[in-house]
Formats: C-alpha cells, structure tokens, sequence
C-alpha cells in the first residue's frame, strides 16, 4: 500500500507561520479569560504543532470537507480546544465572531470540543486516551475501501497514563498504520503534578519504540523543528510515527511557562493584558472587528 | 446462540461489505469461517475492550459498520466509558454483541458473570438493547437491528440454548407473544425464556395457563403492550437472569409507576448479590429460583384466586 506524501511542493512561509503561532496564542489566553475556563497552559503548548499542521500539512480544506481521502486532524487533549479553535478561525474554517462565544451555552465553541456542536471536528474529545485508538479505526475502516489519507492525534503527556493509549498503540503497530501519527505534547506538567514523576521517569519516545512504532523527540515550541518533523513524516515505512513535542507548559507566556498553577487558572484582566503585552498581538477575532 | 449469530452476521455481510466484526480475543473456532471468508473484514483486537470500542467507532465514522464481540462482562462493564462516549455519545452504529450475557458462565466465577450488562447499556443514551431468548429470535433480530443504523447491544448465550415455541415472529421493538393465557402474564428476556416455556408446559399439565410475553427488545421498551397486558391481568411477573437494578423488571415498574393502577409485580431475578461458589448452570438457576420450578412455584403461588374459582366451577358443575 502507499500513503500519500506531503506535498513537496507547499512552500512554508516560516515567519509567517511563526507570526500565526503568536496571534493564536493571543487568541488562546483572551478565550480563557472571555470563557472564564482554564487550561490555557496547555493550550499555549501544543499551539506551534497545531499551527504547522494547518499550515500546509493536512490535506484538508472547504472542497474535500466530507472527503473520505481528507487528512484527519483529532484533537485528543480537548482541554487544549482553544488552540485548535484559534487556529481553525485564522484559517477561515469558522468565522472569526464565533470564538466571542468561546464556552457559552448552545455555541459551537464548547469547553472540550463537541462534534454536535462544530460539526467539522473529526470526533468530540475532552476524556483522555481516546484519540489514538478511535483515529486507528478509522484508517483501518478507510483501507478496507482502499483509502490511505493520513491521521494525526495531538495527545497530552498526562494522557499517556491511559491504560487505553496502549491499546490503541498497539493495534496500530499490529496494522501495520503508517498513516497514523501520534504528537505527544510533553509539556512535563498534567492536571496536579509533574508528568514525569508520576510516569516513574520513563521516556515516552521508548514507549512507543517498545509497542513497534518509529519515534523521535523534539522541541515542539520551535517552529522550524517542528515543521521539518512534520515534514519528513513518515519516520519509516509501514510503521505509526511519535513525535515527542518536547513543550513548555504555558508556552510564550512568561509568567504562564512550567507553572502547574495554568493548568487549570483563568487569567485575570491583569493578567490577560500582561499576555496580550508580552505576545504583541491581538486577539484573531478582536483584530477582524477592529478592521470591520 | 453463538452459532445463530454468526451464520446470521455471516450472511448479513454477505450483503452489506461495510460489516466489520472485532473480538476481544475470544470466541475460539467460532469466527474461523467469517475470516475466510471476509478476510480484513475480521480483526482481533487482542485483550483490549477498550480499543475494540475505540476502533470499532473509528471505523463506524468513516462509513463501516462495526460488530464488535467479547464475553458480556468484558464487552459493556471493562468499556464502559468507551460504550458512553465513543460510540452513544457520538451516535455511531456499532452493534456490541455480549456473548454469554447474564449468568451463561456462572460456572466461570464472578469474573465472567454479567448480571449488570441491561442495566448498564440501558443507561446510555439512544442504546438499543436486545436479548434474544433462543438461537431463532437471535438469528431474526440481529438484521433488523443491523437495519435500524443505531447503536446496540446484543446480549446472546453461550451455546445449546433450546429453540422456544412462539406465535408470531420476532421484531425489534415488540414485544413477543408466546403462549396464549389469562390472570397472570410472564415477562422474560434473554436465554431464561426456555425455562419459562418448561414451566408453563408444567403449568398447563396443571390446569393454569398465564400468557407469556418474550421481550427480547428491553429498549426501547414496548409500553404499548405493557399497558395491554395491565388490562387483562392482575399480576405480572418478570423472570430475568439479572441483578434487581435496572433490569427489565425495574423498566417494567418503572413504567406502571405512572399509571394510576396497574398490576401486582413479582421479579424473579438475582437480587442484589454476587453469585458466589461457581455453581453450573442448573445449580445456578434453581439457586437463584429461577429454574422452571421455582418459576411454576412463583405462578401457582399467585394464581389460587383463578384457579380456587376454576375449582368451583367445576364441583357445582359435577
């Protein structure tokens, strides 16, 4: 079987990009704030992948919405939906007034992202371990019909606690998924305590090794590292791929940056406008209605 | 069961190329020629429930329809969330077949019981949940619910149930006319239904003749025909290989509670405990009373008033 290639011919525009990763992350503490809901540190970390992904990687766009051979992009730590929602807005896949309404009733911006309520999400998420093994299905479910777009599952650290993940990393191994790629965001801290104690000091990139896949480690808050990655993907042939995004929790944001306190706090006004200062940029949807 | 159901999802994938069955690593010689057949089209997942739920949505969401295959413990109590959130929450049609539901393997230990499984599956959202009573029931419901698009659970035996006599033919959603009766009216689901059908038999040698409806379809529950049977009847009762909570006769009283009169109910279930000391499965169902004595015993106890007048009918006729 062969998997489809990222088009070589994409040129990333780096600064750009570099640009974006900022102006989401801008996006990321204002929907923090606005929706008073927390885990904007580990928005702020996963933000420079998701960013990349959408930058030319995934294979999707407005004319194969629907598609069977469209790229799947899950977001399998949903508590980081504001980045996902950012990101989705600069690139016109929802309009930029519905992230005003980021968590409130009946919108469709939930708190943990709700595909009864966005429709264009590939699946809902907000429980952790799911992503990896759901995704797996449906590549495989997609081979029996002789399709092979490709999957990416962005997870957390803390979510590779999940006894599920492991299942899921191994039945994808045992099928052979070359198509299927894990984004581990290692950002080193989960909901009330450092990641790395709680996995007994064990190396994530060996895990998935051990369970058959091709991994490797990165500095996934650098935007070159992570798009020559991306890029480069598969790792080898006829195996899933980890990349370990070696991240800061609260990423770009000083005050914010390995705090497990932004796990879960909700900026204040103060500290929203001590962010915004310190990033440079305006929030996406605040900057199309300051032009409007 | 196990055989009815897979000649039966044999032939249904014969039609429909979007059927996909996952196991758990079980089922040992009774898939081999599924797999021959259909190839791909089969997968063992390994020992891990929780993947076989993950994947099987996966592949219900991109267009496949996914039956997925465990022992019932293992298939709804180990997976539960996934059951919740990947596949009700998500409305996918996976149907979840739970081999040897209830108390099939009471022999097997606590480990391997699945007193809880209706009950569970029952709590989820938009869950259709069956329990054929014998291998025919089993063989005609699975393509209809194969039909309704939906999500399901599909509690089957574990082998050589006994076929039952019946009226009319099965359908998703109704409940099952059996015998023909008056005064008393017998509920049943799942496998017991031969043990009911064995106690009537004596019944009627007896003279005592109660109708008996076979509700393979627990939900959604034919109300319909519950409110008819409260019309003709003074006491129901329910026989169930389950726990008290949340079985087919706590949705049956649930269901009279908002009646402003109904009839007297009698559950012949396992109550509210673990079955203990790995009894087979005769000394299971005449422990737990639920073996076709103890369901004759439960009727004759209720039918004195019907049966007292049938005698003195029959002296002032002598």
């Amino acid at each position: 079987m062969s998997y489809p290639q990222t088009n070589s011919t994409v040129v990333v525009d780096m600064p750009r990009l570099i640009r974006q990763a900022r102006q989401a992350r801008a996006t990321c503490v204002q929907l923090a704030h606005d929706g008073r809901v927390g885990h904007v540190g580990s928005a702020l970390s996963c933000v420079d992948a998701i960013v990349a992904l959408y930058g030319g990687w995934l294979n999707v766009n407005e004319s194969n919405r629907g598609a069977d051979d469209r790229d799947r992009f899950i977001l399998s730590k949903g508590h980081a939906c504001t980045a996902l929602y950012a990101v989705l807005a600069q690139r016109g896949f929802i309009p930029a007034q519905w992230l005003a309404d980021y968590a409130c009733y009946g919108k469709p911006l939930s708190d943990h992202p709700c595909k009864h309520a966005l429709e264009l999400l590939e699946m809902s998420s907000g429980s952790l371990g799911y992503g990896l093994g759901v995704a797996a299905g449906m590549l495989y479910g997609l081979s029996l019909r002789s399709v092979y777009p490709r999957a990416v599952v962005l997870m957390s650290d803390g979510e590779c606690n999940e006894g599920s993940v492991w299942e899921a990393a191994m039945f994808a191994a045992a099928k052979r998924l070359g198509n299927l790629v894990a984004l581990v965001d290692y950002n080193g801290i989960q909901a009330v305590g450092r990641s790395d104690e709680i996995m007994g000091h064990t190396s994530i990139e060996q895990k998935f090794r051990a369970f058959g896949w091709a991994a490797r480690t990165i500095n996934g808050n650098d935007m070159p590292e992570v798009v020559d990655a991306l890029w480069s993907l598969p790792l080898e042939p006829d195996k899933p791929s980890a990349i370990v995004l070696k991240t800061l929790k609260g990423a770009g944001v000083s005050f914010m940056q390995d705090k497990t306190l932004w796990h879960y706090r909700v900026p204040s006004d103060e500290d929203l406008q001590n962010a915004l200062d310190e990033l440079g940029e305006v929030p996406w949807h605040l900057a199309r209605r300051a032009c409007a | 069961m196990k055989l009815a159901f897979i000649q039966a999802l044999t032939r249904l994938a014969r039609e429909d190329n979007r059927i996909v069955l996952l196991t758990g690593d079980l089922g040992f010689g009774v898939f081999d020629e599924f797999a021959r057949e259909f190839g791909p089209r089969y997968v063992n997942v390994g020992v891990a429930e929780a993947q076989l739920i993950m994947a099987a949505a996966g592949m219900a969401s991109v267009g496949m329809r996914p039956v997925t295959y465990s022992i019932a413990s293992f298939a709804t109590c180990r997976c539960f969330e996934q059951l919740k959130l990947a596949v009700a929450y998500a409305q996918l049609p996976v149907i979840v077949v739970g081999a040897g539901g209830g108390y099939a393997y009471s022999s097997s230990g606590v480990t391997h019981h699945a007193g809880e499984d209706i009950s569970l599956l029952c709590a989820l959202p938009g869950m259709t949940v069956v329990a054929p009573g014998d291998p025919q029931e089993a063989a005609s419901l699975l393509p209809q619910m194969h039909s309704a698009g939906r999500c399901g659970y599909f509690r089957i035996g574990r082998g050589k149930e006994p076929a039952c006599r019946s009226i009319i033919e099965p359908v998703l959603g109704k409940a099952r006319l059996m015998q023909h009766g008056r005064g008393v009216a017998v509920l049943s689901t799942g496998e017991i239904a031969s043990e009911v059908q064995a106690a009537l038999d004596e019944l009627r040698r007896r003279g005592v003749v109660p109708s008996w409806y076979q509700y393979h379809t627990i939900k959604p529950l034919d109300c319909q025909t519950l409110d008819a049977i409260a019309q003709r009847v003074q006491t129901i009762v329910v026989v169930e290989e389950h726990l008290a909570h949340g079985g087919l006769a706590a949705q049956v009283s649930n269901h009279f509670a908002s009646r402003p009169s109904h009839p007297a109910l009698i559950a012949l279930n396992t109550g509210d405990g673990f079955v203990l000391g790995s009894p087979h499965k005769d000394e299971f169902r005449r422990n737990a009373g639920l073996c076709a004595a103890s369901i004759a015993e439960a009727v004759m106890g209720i039918w004195k008033e019907p049966q007292a007048a049938h005698r003195a009918g029959s002296t002032a006729s002598a």
